[in-house]
């Protein structure tokens, strides 16, 4: 059967605990949007991670013709918090679906309180990815904390969940399934909705989808260690 | 517990307070600082102490009086920083104490940046301070291992009553893998009242203890760096740790590689056994003492026409490997040294280069 | 008729290695007057410094650690905060404090680290062979500055205790002197006032002594004594910097 389609359009910044996979969904939505025609931009706003951002990206997302806010090309690889300009341009004009990765905890999204001005006055949504396998986001008490310090540091609001249930190559469908179960719980506590889950391609035919009523977006890995390929997109 | 999802720098702050250590000291610096982050968090809810110094300096010797007293204490740090904490691990060595030191290297010389690299081995295994002085030094290759090798340390550094190095680079640290943390690893301190400075009272003892590393007298002095002497010999009996990968086949040439660099060559050696050409690896788990032995066994087999020690760094644990293989078999260097990690079709290539 | 002076129980008996006319005998003394009479000797941990005082650990009969130079107060920081039980106090010269180990001194004090920190200031570097510190006085002659300390150069000497006691954090700060019979009693209160807050768990304790080095300085004992009196104390004031009742 076909999984159902993701409804996103407008800003949409993924927000999440550390490590919980935001960039790799970032990648992935934009070019799962990307090929069902909608206008896509990128922006990377992890300020807190050094290695696996979405500028790692950078090529592959420009050559599906997905529009990139990065810092410049010579500071890419700087141990340096740099909020480019194009960020605040990027949320007073964000075309049909402008997504902003930030990084990890209440650090990472503390950046989006600096573009307060930028986002003054105007509709986004802000998604917290939850990778139930990892620590701190293990319970739905955990999630709940996570996402009252990210609302604080970022000074704005949380609309919604995404499950990200994942040991990246150690995965099993029983874990796509348990963390499906799981998110579903945080939404039903928190009241707010389930946007999708993920699934790497590989482990997708092997996934009851009758058992999820959410979308599930197909994850092609593309933040590898140098030894692994990618996933082709 | 089952598994979880971890960064290495969270998965190594983890393994030591499931090793027992509540103690940590440390100074921020990319790529290595969410481990105090983590601890940060951490360490309170545990009842352990976590504190930020004025300097890797000063941090260095936090961890040498907090040692001295008999408690398990660590600090991580990355290769400019591990640099400034050399004089103070010059005098653990001196004052034969135990404590853990993690170095998640990036590139340098000077601040060099913040990518990965492997260039701190020849510091790490042959100067890590002035004087007579050696580390064991464990090099994880995945953040499972780097968990494991960090709770084994200690024990190792109360063994021997000298610090540890755990030598990872910044992937190590930054990548994320699945991690246990295997109960049989959680180990008990021993009782350290022979020699700690923890008060007679704490020991019920009216014979006081002293720590110290003057030695005046040349001839004490000589006999106190061979009693350490002693000590580094022992670990060279008892201590050496390797891995070898597909050294049961009539491999044509030998790689030697540790840490992340190793997992290339791994992903490289599969491949090259998919076009016909054997290759095989030993990984050294410990950088010292070298598994010299193993090394120098399997570049004798008679299939073996050639040497290669690949790391991410000009060129310096192939000083090691030419010294292993004591010229009966060409050595040489492949790397990069800039923060890349070589992918494995480079890797290929250059094999192909010495067959 | 029990004896009337005896040497405390926390002295060893041993010869120091200390010059004629040095205060770091007196000095000694006092502190291991006030651990007998606190009754903390079995739970004190002492850290000697890198200078003239290195040998220290000899003359006293209790746990004792050498530090690397200047960084005794990061040593300190390390016993105290994994065995808070525990009484640790430094022993620092003015080379070792004031020069290498400003950094560490500056930041346990801020952090109100509770341990005791006793600094001696002779204005010159001892240990080496009579270099210039940073609180050798202007115009002073020492083996590094031979045409005295020119301060257009190497600037005013460093009042350590006034400039940690602009800390904000609570802190006992006090510089002390037992350069005559008069000032030692009141030294020794000091002494005992910041083990007492060390006890207390109140806060960081620091009491600088102003002291002599008779051989480096080139002069008699007794004129050792009356140049510090003349020469430091206008510039090194006696009495208490700060206290943490003031805080």
């Amino acid at each position: 059967m076909k999984t159902k389609s993701i409804q996103l359009e407008g800003i949409v910044i993924i927000a999440g605990n550390y490590g919980s996979g935001k960039t790799e969904i970032s990648i992935n939505l934009a070019i799962d949007r990307k090929n069902a025609g909608v206008a896509v931009r990128v922006a990377d706003l992890d300020l807190v991670n050094p290695y696996f951002r979405t500028r790692e990206a950078r090529q592959l997302l420009s050559k599906l013709g997905i529009e990139l806010a990065l810092p410049p090309d010579e500071l890419l690889q700087a141990d340096l918090p740099i909020l480019s300009p194009l960020i605040s341009g990027m949320i007073r004009q964000p075309g049909q679906l402008a997504l902003i990765d930030v990084g990890g905890d209440d650090a990472g999204a503390t950046v989006l309180a600096t573009l307060a001005d930028a986002f003054a006055g105007r509709d986004y949504q802000m998604l917290q990815v939850v990778n139930p396998l990892r620590p701190n986001s293990d319970t739905i008490s955990g999630c709940l904390n996570i996402r009252n310090e990210i609302e604080a540091a970022a000074k704005m609001t949380i609309s919604g969940i995404v499950g990200n249930a994942n040991l990246i190559d150690e995965t099993t469908p029983e874990d796509i399934i348990r963390g499906y179960d799981f998110v579903k719980q945080l939404s039903d506590e928190s009241g707010l909705p389930l946007h999708f889950i993920t699934a790497s391609v590989a482990l997708l035919p092997e996934i009851n989808l009758n058992r999820i009523a959410c979308p599930v977006l197909a994850i092609r890995r593309q933040l590898v260690p140098p030894w692994k390929k990618a996933d082709k997109i | 517990m089952g598994k979880v999802l971890m960064k290495g720098n969270e998965a190594i702050g983890e393994a030591a307070i499931r090793a027992g250590c509540l103690n940590y000291f440390a100074y921020p610096i990319t790529p290595q600082s969410e481990v105090a982050e983590y601890l940060s968090r951490r360490l309170p809810e545990a009842g352990g102490v976590f504190l930020q110094g004025e300097s890797e300096v000063a941090v260095s010797y936090m961890i040498l009086g907090a040692a001295a007293v008999g408690e398990r204490v660590f600090t991580t740090s990355s290769s400019p920083g591990i640099s400034l904490m050399s004089e103070g691990i010059s005098y653990m060595v001196g004052m034969e104490l135990p404590a853990v030191f993690v170095n998640i290297m990036r590139g340098g010389p000077g601040l060099g940046g913040i990518l990965p690299s492997q260039a701190d081995y020849l510091q790490a295994t042959k100067g890590i301070g002035h004087g007579d002085c050696r580390l064991l030094a464990l090099a994880p290759a995945s953040v499972q291992e780097a968990a494991e090798m960090v709770m084994m340390a200690f024990p190792l550094a109360e063994k021997y009553k000298n610090p540890v190095i755990v030598l990872g680079d910044g992937l190590i640290g930054q990548m994320m893998e699945p991690v246990e943390f295997p109960d049989h690893l959680a180990t008990e301190p021993p009782n350290k009242d022979d020699w700690a400075v923890n008060g007679m009272d704490t020991r019920n003892s009216s014979r006081r203890n002293l720590l110290r590393s003057l030695y005046l007298d040349p001839e004490v002095l000589n006999q106190h760096n061979l009693n350490l002497r002693q000590k580094y010999e022992r670990m060279k009996k008892e201590e050496i740790r390797f891995e070898a990968y597909n050294t049961e086949t009539d491999y044509k040439a030998l790689i030697v590689s540790y840490g992340t660099m190793s997992r290339v060559c791994r992903t490289a050696i599969d491949q090259l056994k998919a076009q016909g050409l054997e290759v095989g690896m030993i990984r050294p788990q410990t950088v010292f003492p070298f598994p010299e032995g193993a090394i120098e066994e399997a570049a004798e087999k008679e299939s073996c026409e050639a040497v290669a020690s690949i790391e991410m760094s000009m060129g310096q644990m192939v000083e090691d490997v030419q010294r292993s293989v004591k010229g009966k078999r060409p050595v040489s260097w492949f790397g990069k040294c800039g923060g890349e990690v070589p992918t494995p079709e480079e890797v290929i290539e250059f094999v192909k280069t010495i067959v | 008729m029990g004896k009337t002076f005896q040497k405390p129980e926390a002295l060893a008996d041993q010869v120091t290695h200390y010059c004629p006319g040095c205060t770091h005998g007196v000095i000694h003394r006092l502190i291991a007057e006030v651990i007998d009479e606190l009754g903390i000797r079995g739970r004190t941990v002492g850290v000697a410094p890198v200078g003239c005082a290195v040998l220290m650990y000899n003359y006293f009969t209790f746990d004792f650690m050498e530090a690397s130079h200047g960084r005794a107060p990061a040593q300190a920081t390390g016993l105290k905060r994994v065995r808070p039980d525990l009484v640790v106090f430094t022993y620092q010269g003015d080379g070792d404090l004031a020069s290498i180990g400003m950094a560490e001194i500056v930041h346990a004090a801020n952090r109100g680290e509770k341990f005791t920190t006793i600094f001696v200031n002779n204005a010159v570097y001892g240990m080496t062979g009579g270099q210039m510190a940073p609180t050798t006085m202007p115009g002073q002659r020492t083996t590094t500055s031979p045409f005295g300390r020119k301060v257009e150069e190497v600037g005013m000497p460093i009042r350590v205790s006034e400039l940690l006691a602009s800390l904000a954090t609570p802190g006992y700060i006090t510089r002390q002197t037992v350069l005559k019979p008069k000032y030692i009693n009141r030294a020794k209160k000091a002494v005992k006032k910041a083990f007492q807050y060390q006890l207390d768990n109140t806060c960081f304790s620091f009491v600088e002594f102003v002291s002599t080095c008779p051989t480096n300085w080139g002069l008699t004992p007794v004129e050792a004594i009356k140049w510090a009196e003349e020469k430091m104390l206008p510039y090194y004031p006696l009495g208490e910097m700060k206290t943490p009742e003031e805080a």
